[in-house]
């Protein structure tokens, strides 16, 4: 009796190893990249981490999928490499001998991608699925550009100074009429003494002589 | 001559911080290193200080000289010292009034990519993502990042330059900032310029010293350092060394431009100013110096980082086709790993072969670049990668725009000095005359906005004022040396100053340097017959580069229009002149004197 759960056991197993080959039509390869991610804190890849593997795929499938109860057998892994590289397919839980539809598997990952990368401590470039690109983050576009934000601001503050430049120019006119109505006889001196403020360099309208 | 109640600097500090504000501008920071490289390192330092004492100074002298002398702009002293050839003076406002026209440009680029830097994310430093969020954008990704953002985003450049489009929005309120800002600094004239140099002057050189700093502890900024310093003498064989030595300290100093004629016009009588050209011309090749050294560490920072990425790229090529355990490949021992792997496996080496770009320190060292390429890609590039990143962004572009202001003020003065001398516009205040000029060029600015702009910013950039300078100093050297003699120029002189210039002033001026003059001229008169037509590097956005394309022909009338039309007032104006004094006196038959 023994002898028969055994050999069903193993023709099982080889079967299921002639499902799943690099290259398989409804399977897709997984890249790690440990050490790049975690540097120092790295762990090593061993059995129970493939297990942790095949355990997350599963929940990928039956939450994603069709909401079959798929379990950690029906996650075949084979070929690993020590680049930490292998191919899985995935059976169906009614029958072991069928294979998942291909896309059934990829849409089943895409939607539970980060899920997948934090149970490995990894990201989208380090746990790669070969074949099913990663769904990347929109990025966050505010309401008003930033740069806009800063160029309001200085446009505010120069415009602010010009204004008070020509201001202060106009005002400087007035009172150099006012002071040059009130003297009669109009001598400059006289005026640039009374007029603190004024600039006796700033006379503009003096006539440069000949050219 | 009564007494002109003409503005002045409040002390001589403020001149020469004018001077060197306008002197020391965007070139020293992106020409001379570029020429440091591609002439032998340290080794042309050699050319460009036997220029700058050949050529350099006593041009400055004199430019400074004339100014101070006749208290009045390029139009009126050059008037003054020869009625016929008042065109010198109207060639240097043309030429000014095109390089006014371009160059705010750039402070408003340098706008737009301060203003940029607020951002947590350099928008440099990563590829914006396509329209399905698959990966990044292809333009991106065949280029770079940061050619990306520079030819997309800031100029969202067309493919050629007889390919049109409308006027970029961001673009055109840069420049408006640019053009306000300007008017703001020059708005009263040489009071405000006065106060405003000391910062613009002086700012710059703090953060080339905090870059320095900065630099020297980048990793991998030795090897810039070394590969600048390594001098190269066989270069100095090389007649281009010196060619571009001479072209390099002629234009550095902004001689021809009228502006030194004009800052100077606006001096005490008695200035002391051959101490200031002295002083001014040697700082301005110092800082030329310094900011190639801080531009060679950067440069050996960005060339190692490149070259660690291409390692890291190769490395992980070979991890994912052979499937080798994570650490066994490093970076050290990527090339040994490479020859191990093509002998044992030259089958699937050979499939991958074509991937393997080759990592060479040396040649990512010896991409030389130079102007805008280096200032908003390069050295963008290599801000990406600093820590704290957003910090040096701020500081390096709010330099470029205080070096780009500092030379921007020296141009517009050139240009509102002389139309102040005339007497049909002296009853306009000075705000409003100078605010005209200011709107006036920004309405023909906002040409260089649109999506072809880039193109004809080049096109202005190099024919614009190269040859007309020349041309405009020769004229200027030979008219002071040989029409208005030199030993009228040394009386002057001794007037203004109390001594007569020495026997080495006097040689250069008669001697040296026209003779110098006239051979870059004629060797840039060689180099455009026999250079065939003029080309641009237009970006192509499929292939993600430039590609050298030749100018259509309404271009190269144009380039050709730039040319004459500067140099030709000379003559022009002589004509006029010739004309008037004839109608004055039709009856006199002997010579008019």
């Amino acid at each position: 009796m023994l002898w028969k759960v055994l050999l069903l056991l193993g023709l099982s197993s080889a079967w299921a190893q002639k499902l799943c080959s690099p290259g398989a039509s409804d399977g897709y390869k997984v890249r790690l990249s440990i050490n790049s991610a975690l540097g120092d804190q790295a762990y090593v890849w061993n059995e129970n981490e493939m297990f942790l593997f095949r355990a997350t795929l599963a929940f990928a499938m039956r939450t994603y999928s069709d909401g079959q109860e798929y379990d950690v057998a029906n996650v075949v892994v084979c070929d690993e490499t020590p680049r930490v590289s292998f191919w899985f397919v995935v059976t169906s839980p009614l029958d072991a001998s069928l294979l998942v539809d291909k896309r059934r598997v990829e849409e089943a990952v895409r939607k539970s991608r980060s899920r997948i990368n934090s149970a490995f401590l990894l990201t989208d470039d380090t746990l790669e699925f070969i074949g099913i690109p990663p769904t990347l983050e929109a990025p966050v576009a505010p309401d008003t550009p930033p740069w806009l934000i800063a160029f309001g601001v200085v446009m505010g503050g120069v415009g602010a100074g010009i204004v008070v430049l020509l201001v202060s120019s106009v005002v400087q006119k007035i009172r150099k009429k006012r002071d040059g109505e009130e003297e009669t006889g109009g001598k400059t001196e006289n005026e640039a003494a009374s007029d603190a403020i004024y600039n006796m360099s700033f006379s503009d309208d003096e006539p440069v002589t000949q050219m | 001559m009564g007494k002109e109640a003409r503005q002045n600097w409040d002390n001589p500090v403020q001149f020469v911080l004018a001077c060197v504000s306008y002197a020391v501008g965007l070139g020293n920071v992106w020409r001379f290193p570029y020429l440091c490289q591609m002439h032998g390192g340290g080794g042309f330092l050699i050319p460009y200080l036997i220029m700058l004492v050949l050529e350099g100074i006593p041009l400055f002298y004199m430019e400074l000289a004339i100014g101070q002398k006749m208290s009045l702009g390029s139009i009126g002293a050059w008037t003054a010292i020869n009625p016929y050839l008042g065109g010198i003076g109207v060639a240097s406002v043309v030429t000014s009034m095109y390089l006014c026209l371009y160059y705010n440009i750039i402070n408003a680029w340098s706008f737009w990519y301060l203003f940029h830097s607020f951002q947590s994310v350099l928008p440099w430093a990563e590829c914006p993502l396509n329209s399905n969020r698959t990966g990044p954008i292809e333009e991106c990704e065949t280029g770079t990042s940061t050619e990306y953002f520079f030819y997309r985003e800031t100029l969202n450049i067309s493919s050629s330059i007889e390919e049109n489009g409308g006027i970029h929005m961001g673009q055109a309120l840069c420049l408006l900032l640019a053009w306000v800002i300007t008017y703001l600094f020059i708005a009263r004239g040489v009071k405000s310029t006065g106060k405003v140099v000391y910062f613009t002057a002086i700012f710059p050189y703090v953060v080339l010293f905090i870059y320095l700093i900065r630099g020297f502890t980048l990793h991998g900024a030795f090897n810039g350092v070394a590969y600048m310093f390594t001098p190269k003498l066989e270069q100095l064989a090389n007649p281009t060394t010196w060619i571009n030595a001479a072209t390099q300290i002629f234009f550095s100093l902004g001689l021809g431009f009228g502006t030194l004629i004009a800052f100077a016009s606006y001096n005490q009588y008695n200035n002391n100013f051959e101490r200031q050209a002295i002083i001014v011309s040697f700082i301005n090749c110092g800082t030329s110096i310094f900011a190639s050294v801080v531009t060679f560490s950067i440069y050996g920072f960005k060339a190692t980082v490149n070259y660690e990425n291409c390692l890291e790229r190769t490395r992980l090529l070979l991890l994912n086709t052979f499937n080798l355990a994570e650490d066994s490949v490093s970076m050290d021992n990527v090339f040994e790993w490479i020859e191990k792997l093509n002998t044992t496996y030259p089958q699937q080496f050979a499939e991958i072969a074509h991937k393997l770009e080759g990592c060479d320190l040396e040649s990512e060292l010896d991409t030389a670049v130079e102007g805008t390429g280096l200032a908003f890609i390069v050295y963008s590039e290599a801000i990406m990668n600093m820590p704290v990143s957003q910090l040096w962004s701020v500081l390096y572009f709010l330099m470029l725009l205080l070096l780009g202001m500092g030379s921007m003020l020296g141009n517009i003065m050139a240009i509102i000095t002389p139309l102040r001398d005339f007497k049909l516009l002296s009853h306009i205040s000075d705000e409003l005359l100078n605010g005209l000029v200011c709107v006036f060029c920004l309405l023909l600015g906002l040409g260089f906005t649109t999506t072809s702009g880039n193109y004809w910013f080049t096109m202005f950039n190099d024919y614009g004022a190269n040859f007309s300078l020349l041309f405009v100093v020769l004229a200027e050297v030979i008219t002071v040396s040989y029409i208005y003699g030199i030993k009228r120029f040394e009386k002057d002189i001794e007037d203004m100053l109390g001594h007569r210039p020495n026997w080495y002033w006097k040689i250069m001026w008669a001697g040296v340097s026209p003779l110098l003059l006239i051979t870059l001229f004629i060797v840039y008169i060689v180099n455009y017959i026999q250079g065939g037509t003029p080309t641009y590097q237009a970006w192509n956005k499929e292939l993600g580069k430039s590609v050298v394309t030749e100018y259509p022909v309404f271009g190269q009338l144009f380039i050709a229009l730039l040319l004459v039309s500067s140099v030709s007032c000379v003559p022009l104006t002589a004509l006029y002149v010739y004309c008037r004094e004839r109608k004055r006196r039709p009856a006199h038959t002997g010579s008019p004197e």
